[in-house]
């Protein structure tokens, strides 16, 4: 009982702190574990999405990325969870100044999970189908590679016009390195150059990993993760409170004095790259058509109110986040103001305005709940209609059919979508998409950021969209794990630093 | 009585063949495609079509229904279009969670409300026998969701003796383990179902009290739950198999609902989640394994029924 108290008591200091640092912006650091670590454990991790199979050539998802990318599948590149581009397959690299020219030195002695070696013809027939493979995910962000050569162990990459975007590509889907013409079923199965190797996956319940034993750099310092997919968050919680996982991910904040109650987990917010988008269908003849009318609508929501429901979170007035390059606060662009939302309405004669909101199922009904008492504040009859994905995907985003529409998009650095018009938010502005190309071809880091910066501001003006909030990690971690991730972990697990202790 | 389940059987197989277009055409209602949600948000519509054409999407409906249709008679379920696994051997896998867990809760439903419901009906008048009728009422009322985290509260988090949720990685490896973990979700429905079944229970044995051939035996000077229990309660249990056979059918949907609630990895879990995927193949096979196994159940009732009660022997 003492030791529980104890443990309780501490929970309770770690949490405070916790809350301060994350109200002040930064990451806050998973708690640490006491006891020595057991190179033994298993560790049971809960996650949300499960995905449709494995096959990250192909197939979409944040699912796929978040588990696999890092820990089983490696490019030349990776990135830390401060967003840092470093060496992975590569030993290291360089970039020409006239931004043509990546030389990477491929690192010796890495084998895939089957035990064959990697070689360079490997890396240059991954990148060469990734980006000549129509079906395979991301094959665009390789277009301006002209050629891929290697040479000994030196790989070269030649771009036909600099491409500042590239390196962080790479270290996503992209750049994935496959073993060349394998014959893996990839949908079930996998060979890559990871810390963690696939065990077994249970479809509808579970996917193990297990430490790869041959791996080239610092071995894993667990014997084997398990995910856990738990979508309900009450049976998360249950689970946790029975002690049957000892990590629970994307978890509801508002559920925090009850799992800390336990004594055994604190909950950790991390800053995460999630923005909360309400997308207006700005095409010709919508009301939304009207930039009078889409202002009056970010007037007329009260973005504190998000970060409140959700407890976790920050608020955020444009499409690029603080983690990403190109940010600014833009707070100033749509101020919580109800009566200025009535008086643009009015203006632009949209009283009595009645508008459908198009969501998917799987979100918090918080969100379309807040949305309709502010809208209805300012005369604006909503309508919520709760999909489920595809026909999300069918009617959203394919077919542009909806008035306003909800999706947390949690990519990283993906403020391309505004630069296209051809994308479901239906934004076209020729000055934006100027800027951004510019700032992709741009070949120094902070003039790209710089040109982001002005074509962020300019798509906030314009109230493209609004943007409710940017979401945190929000994640419990039990007492005796030690080195999870906290930050963007929706995109990105990386479980190499991942113990678990005895005591 | 030949005669009779040959002409049942037919019955039996119609049903599955009506069924099977049925499941095929309404599940072409639904909107949205797998190929899009395999490409997801920021790819080109050429993606899209380049992924429809590798999974085969792009063909006519009857063309798709007769392939189907055609493999399950040659005992082939298809494959799932999202990780080219066997439907078949993805539901063999499933049931040996969902179908346990059926039974269990038919044990269930059995083991209390028989007893129960007769006690109750030779107890109506008394205090003891409404409260029992009443409770029975009020918990058949219960929301299937609301009943299985109250015994999760209670046995999993506060007393912890069961696992909250999952189903062991290595299935029935360690028959004890799985037992376990399928002993709450069994209860919640068991108890739900089962509440149902002893208001049926109790009326067909008040109906019983009151036959003829009852108060005969009561009359030769048999106490009145003697003669119950000896002449009665056979006539009880006919009928009580015919609602038997109708609420398989419960506990299928229950288990929809109750597999998500406890994170069990069976058929009612990934049938909603094939059907959010629209991984139609899958889904198909699901819903005609489900549904083919009511039909069956119904066959066999009604077989059963007609083997037991010499009347309707006769009658055939």
């Amino acid at each position: 009982m003492l030791r529980r108290t104890a443990l309780a008591a501490t929970a309770l200091v770690a949490a405070t702190a916790l809350a301060l640092t994350a109200c002040s912006g930064e990451s806050a650091p998973a708690p640490t574990a006491t006891g020595a670590p057991d190179p033994d454990a298993s560790v049971a991790i809960r996650l949300v999405l499960e995905p449709g199979n494995l096959d990250i050539r192909r197939t979409a998802g944040a699912a796929l990325d978040q588990i696999l990318v890092d820990n089983i599948y490696q490019g030349l590149v990776s990135r830390t969870p401060e967003q840092d581009i470093v060496p992975a397959l590569a030993s290291d690299f360089s970039v020409s100044p006239d931004g043509l020219t990546y030389t990477f030195t491929l690192r010796e002695g890495v084998t895939f999970h089957d035990g064959s070696e990697l070689t360079p013809a490997d890396v240059v027939w991954s990148l060469e189908t990734r980006r000549d493979s129509d079906d395979w995910r991301d094959a665009a962000r390789l277009a301006n590679v002209d050629s891929i050569d290697a040479d000994g162990q030196t790989i070269t990459l030649t771009l036909s016009e600099p491409d500042s975007t590239l390196l962080w590509n790479l270290t996503g889907r992209a750049g994935i390195i496959l073993k060349r013409d394998d014959d893996v079923d990839y949908n079930t199965a996998e060979n890559g150059t990871g810390p963690f190797v696939l065990d077994s996956w249970r479809q509808g319940d579970s996917i193990t990993f297990v430490r790869n034993e041959e791996y080239w750099g610092d071995a894993a310092q667990v014997a084997e993760v398990v995910f856990d997919y738990i979508p309900d968050n009450q049976a998360a919680l249950n689970a946790a409170l029975a002690g049957e996982v000892d990590v629970v991910t994307g978890f509801d904040a508002n559920l925090q004095e009850q799992i800390e109650a336990t004594g055994d987990f604190a909950l950790v917010l991390g800053e995460s790259t999630d923005k909360g988008v309400l997308a207006f269908n700005q095409s010709e003849g919508s009301p939304l058509a009207d930039q009078r009318v889409r202002q009056a609508i970010r007037q007329a929501i009260d973005h504190q109110g998000f970060v409140e429901a959700l407890a976790s979170g920050q608020t955020l007035y444009g499409p690029i986040p603080s983690l990403d390059p190109g940010y600014e606060d833009l707070s100033e662009v749509a101020p919580y103001d109800p009566d200025a939302a009535r008086t643009l309405l009015a203006e632009a004669g949209a009283e009595d305005l009645e508008l459908t909101l198009t969501i998917p199922n799987f979100y918090a009904t918080t969100i379309p709940t807040i949305l309709v008492s502010d809208l209805n504040e300012v005369g604006i009859t909503l309508t919520v209609e709760s999909v489920d994905f595809s026909t999300w995907l069918t009617d959203v985003y394919t077919n542009r059919d909806y008035d306003l529409s909800f999706v947390l998009h949690t990519e990283a650095r993906d403020f391309e979508n505004w630069a296209n018009p051809d994308y479901y938010f239906t934004y076209d502005n020729a000055e934006v998409q100027d800027l951004y190309a510019q700032a992709v071809a741009s070949t120094s880091e902070s003039q790209a950021s710089t040109l982001l910066e002005r074509a962020a501001r300019i798509v906030s003006e314009d109230a493209a969209a609004d943007w409710l909030f940017n979401g945190a990690s929000v994640v419990a971690v039990g007492f005796d794990v030690a080195g999870m991730p906290s930050v963007n972990v929706n995109e990105r697990l990386n479980l190499a630093e991942l113990t678990k202790s005895d005591g | 009585m030949i005669r009779y389940a040959l002409t049942r059987l037919t019955l039996l197989v119609l049903g599955l063949v009506v069924a099977s277009a049925l499941i095929f055409l309404t599940l072409r209602v639904l909107p949205g495609d797998v190929a899009l949600l395999v490409a997801g948000v920021n790819s080109s519509p050429d993606q899209v079509a380049a992924i429809r054409e590798s999974m085969g999407l792009n063909r006519s409906l009857p063309e798709q229904y007769l392939e189907w249709i055609g493999g399950v008679l040659r005992g082939d379920l298809g494959t799932s279009l999202l990780t080219g696994s066997s439907v078949a051997d993805e539901i063999a896998q499933k049931a040996e969670v969902t179908f346990p867990l059926g039974i269990l809760s038919l044990l269930i439903a059995i083991a209390f409300s028989v007893p129960l419901g007769v006690l109750s009906a030779l107890r109506r008048g008394r205090a003891d026998g409404t409260a029992m009728s009443v409770t029975a009422q009020t918990v058949a009322a219960v929301p299937v969701v609301w009943a299985g985290m109250m015994l999760v509260v209670v046995f999993a988090v506060w007393l912890g003796w069961l696992p909250a949720q999952g189903f062991p990685r290595d299935g029935w490896a360690d028959p004890g383990a799985a037992l376990r973990a399928l002993i709450l979700p069994a209860l919640t429905i068991g108890v739900v179902e089962g509440a149902m079944l002893m208001r049926f229970v109790r009326s067909a044995t008040l109906q019983a009290m009151g036959q003829d051939y009852v108060r005969a035996a009561a009359a030769k000077g048999l106490t009145r739950t003697t003669a119950l229990i000896r002449h009665g309660l056979p006539n009880v249990g006919l009928s009580v198999i015919t609602v038997l056979g109708l609420q398989v059918a419960g506990i299928i949907v229950g288990a929809v609902v109750i597999e998500q609630l406890f994170s069990l990895p069976g058929i009612g879990r990934m049938l909603v989640a094939d059907v959010g995927a629209r991984d139609l193949p899958k889904v198909q096979g699901e819903l005609l394994v489900l549904t083919g196994f009511v039909l069956i159940v119904g066959f066999v009732v009604d077989l059963a029924h007609r083997l037991i009660d010499p009347r309707q022997r006769e009658a055939a």
